[in-house]
């Protein structure tokens, strides 16, 4: 069990925020910040390095403290064991078949209570990140706190066993927070939406120079002299890489492009890899499609693929979110979409990019936007408006405390 | 006189319960969906994209355009939701006009695709007090014109759209002898405008009027010197009129 110290130093993240989300949201932020002095927040996850949870937790805990609402962040932590079974949990959750045993639940049960004996859970506001955590409601609340469950996690195929195992464990919350209306199970308490978010400060998202794009595009040895056109996705059926192919040899009877296909290398991923190869097949012998099997940590290298992109896809079939839309959008990107699961948030259709239910739809828009430099330009402005109005980090923020102001409220 | 605290607001959003697949679905969803939910698929959206330059899309006709792809249809219930002044009951009766002058065999037939439903989703409120606060109408519009959009929009339209007929910061206007600018605010919200437009022509308006002038000078007189000051203006205006009218 670890209390998690985050990184402070440098210059604060209220003004680098400010700087990138604008001072109106930012001073809504301080608002509400002000009508939450005296509280005071514990973050619980279980983990503290990889992964969107950890990440987001690493810039959320130093800005809400930064506003000076402190918060801490507790990490529980358990055996190999505990670790196996939570792996069950988040795979069934995201509707792989399987089921938790007895011993499973034990297991789960006992972690449970060894993290409720050792964690400082001793703030009046508390939110616990995840399945992993989900019993400490039950086994550590004291008089006066209020506990909000935030699952970051895609519930929307859940195996119901697994669910209904986890379900009453939820209904001892004073709250819950799902990323989209999808995943949201009943429950007997206030559940509410907050879309995840993008980070502008992070290496996947800030500002290149063109010297640092070139030196990570350079050893790709991509065409420079063709529009790119562009799918950073795992290679997963559900995002129709294949899909992609046709819909570009489609477009590319009319216009001169490159397809760029990027994903995980999904060496951990037996289907995963299955798809890279189906993929692969589809390409073969096309010298206007490359197939890029990226390392996990190569964040500025899809920062600079999709900055260098004319025209960016998520042609999924169906999705959770899709932030890898946001990433787009935010680096002004002109996107063509599949009208699904969260993608019509960001993609606003003919105002921040172009939704698409058919690989005849994705040619034609694709060849569309190669046309029509104006048409880019005005989408992937307006989409970047649109997503740092609605898709960073400090509105996140400012819905969590919007959240907890409103739990103060309902409790008097 | 009272003084006038500026509010932001927040929007929680929280699934209503139902969903779309079809535009059958969406009148149905319509014709029972609370109020919060109807704020949040029209009014709302305004918030979302507080720079647009173009009229606020409506999630319902954004949908209906961008997923079940039937233009026509889009454009009408875009129009239709563009009542912002109207509240909730009148927007509602509207919405649903729209799609039942469509036959149900054909609403029916136009559908979404897997994935693509149509979730009904509602808006609760967090009203967050900014600390910014007037003491008489020119150091308001001075305090609305560096404030956030969600302030604008709180109280020239989600307050007057919920208040059944109450709106707060008109009635403090009001009640500070500032009833033209209160009725221009008033006149500008129900424009249905972006709110970067909202927020330009209503401070076009005041700065090109003289509203700021005379507020100013009339707030710090005495009561019989404002009646006199009034009674002159009226005699003035009934002068030029008496001018306009007499032969050339």
């Amino acid at each position: 069990m670890t209390l998690v110290q985050v990184q402070r130093e440098g210059p604060t993240l209220v003004e680098r925020y400010r700087e990138v989300a604008g001072d109106g949201p930012m001073r809504v932020l301080e608002s509400l910040a002000r009508r939450l002095r005296g509280h005071r927040l514990v973050m619980v996850n279980s983990t503290s390095t990889g992964g969107g949870v950890a990440e987001i937790l690493h810039r959320l805990v130093r800005l809400l403290d930064e506003l000076g609402v402190p918060t801490s962040w507790e990490v529980m932590s358990g055996d190999p064991r505990f670790y196996a079974v939570t792996k069950t949990i988040h795979n069934t959750l995201h509707g792989r078949a399987g089921v938790l045993s007895d011993e499973d639940r034990e297991c789960f049960l006992e972690a449970n209570r060894r993290a409720a004996a050792e964690l400082a859970l001793d703030g009046d506001l508390v939110m616990i990140h995840d399945p992993q955590p989900v019993l400490l409601a039950g086994l550590r609340r004291a008089p006066g706190q209020r506990w909000l469950w935030r699952c970051h996690i895609d519930l929307s195929n859940a195996q119901p066993a697994v669910w209904e195992f986890l379900a009453p464990h939820v209904a001892r919350y004073d709250g819950a927070v799902f990323s989209h209306q999808t995943f949201v199970h009943e429950l007997p308490l206030p559940a509410w939406l907050v879309p995840p978010s993008i980070d502008p400060l992070a290496d996947k998202n800030r500002e290149l120079s063109e010297a640092e794009e070139r030196a990570l595009l350079e050893p790709l040895e991509l065409p420079a002299g063709r529009p790119w056109v562009t799918q950073v996705s795992r290679f997963d059926r559900l995002k129709d890489p294949v899909g992609v192919i046709d819909a570009f040899l489609l477009a590319r009877r009319r216009e001169t492009a490159h397809l760029v296909l990027a994903g995980g290398s999904a060496d951990d991923d037996p289907e995963g890899s299955e798809v890279l190869a189906e993929v692969r097949a589809r390409a073969a012998g096309r010298r206007d499609v490359s197939v890029l099997a990226l390392p996990p940590d190569a964040h500025l290298l899809i920062n600079a693929l999709q900055r260098r992109s004319t025209v960016v896809l998520q042609k999924s079939i169906r999705e959770g979110f899709a932030l890898t839309v946001s990433e787009a959008l935010w680096k002004r990107r002109a996107v063509v979409a599949g009208a699904v699961g969260g993608i019509p948030l960001q993609v606003l259709h003919e105002r921040t990019g172009l939704l698409v239910r058919s690989v005849e739809g994705c040619a034609y828009q694709i060849v569309r936007l190669l046309r029509a430099p104006q048409l880019r330009r005005r989408l992937g402005h307006a989409g970047h408006d649109h997503v740092r109005d609605n898709f960073l980090h400090p509105r996140e923020a400012r819905d969590y405390l919007s959240v907890f102001a409103r739990l103060l409220e309902a409790a008097g | 006189m009272r003084e006038f605290e500026l509010t932001a607001v927040v929007h929680l959003v929280r699934p209503a319960g139902r969903l779309a697949r079809n535009l059958e679905e969406l009148r149905a969803g319509l014709a029972e969906v609370p109020a919060r939910a109807l704020f949040f698929h029209t009014v709302q959206c305004s918030l979302r994209r507080p720079d647009a330059e173009d009229p606020p899309a409506d999630d319902f006709s954004a949908w209906v355009n961008g997923v079940v792809q039937d233009r026509e249809t889009a454009e009408r219930l875009a129009f239709t939701s563009q009542a912002q002044g109207a509240g909730p009951e009148s927007v509602r009766a509207a919405l649903l006009e729209v799609l039942e002058a469509i036959p149900e065999k054909t609403r029916v037939a136009r559908d979404a695709p897997e994935g693509g439903a149509f979730v009904f989703l509602a808006a609760d409120s967090v009203a967050v007090p900014t600390g910014a606060v007037a003491h008489e109408p020119a150091e308001l519009v001075d305090l609305l014109a560096a404030a956030d959009a969600s302030v604008w929009f709180y109280h020239l339209l989600e307050e007057p759209w919920f208040g059944d007929g109450s709106r707060p910061l008109a009635q403090w206007l009001r009640a500070a002898n500032a009833g033209r600018l209160a009725a221009m605010l008033e006149e500008c919200a129900a424009e249905a405008l972006p709110l970067a437009a909202l927020r330009r022509r209503v401070l076009g308006r005041w700065r090109r009027s003289d509203f700021g002038r005379r507020l100013a000078r009339a707030a710090g007189r005495p009561e019989e010197e404002r009646r006199e000051a009034g009674r002159e203006a009226v005699a003035g205006l009934v002068r030029r009129l008496r001018r306009g009218s007499e032969p050339s």
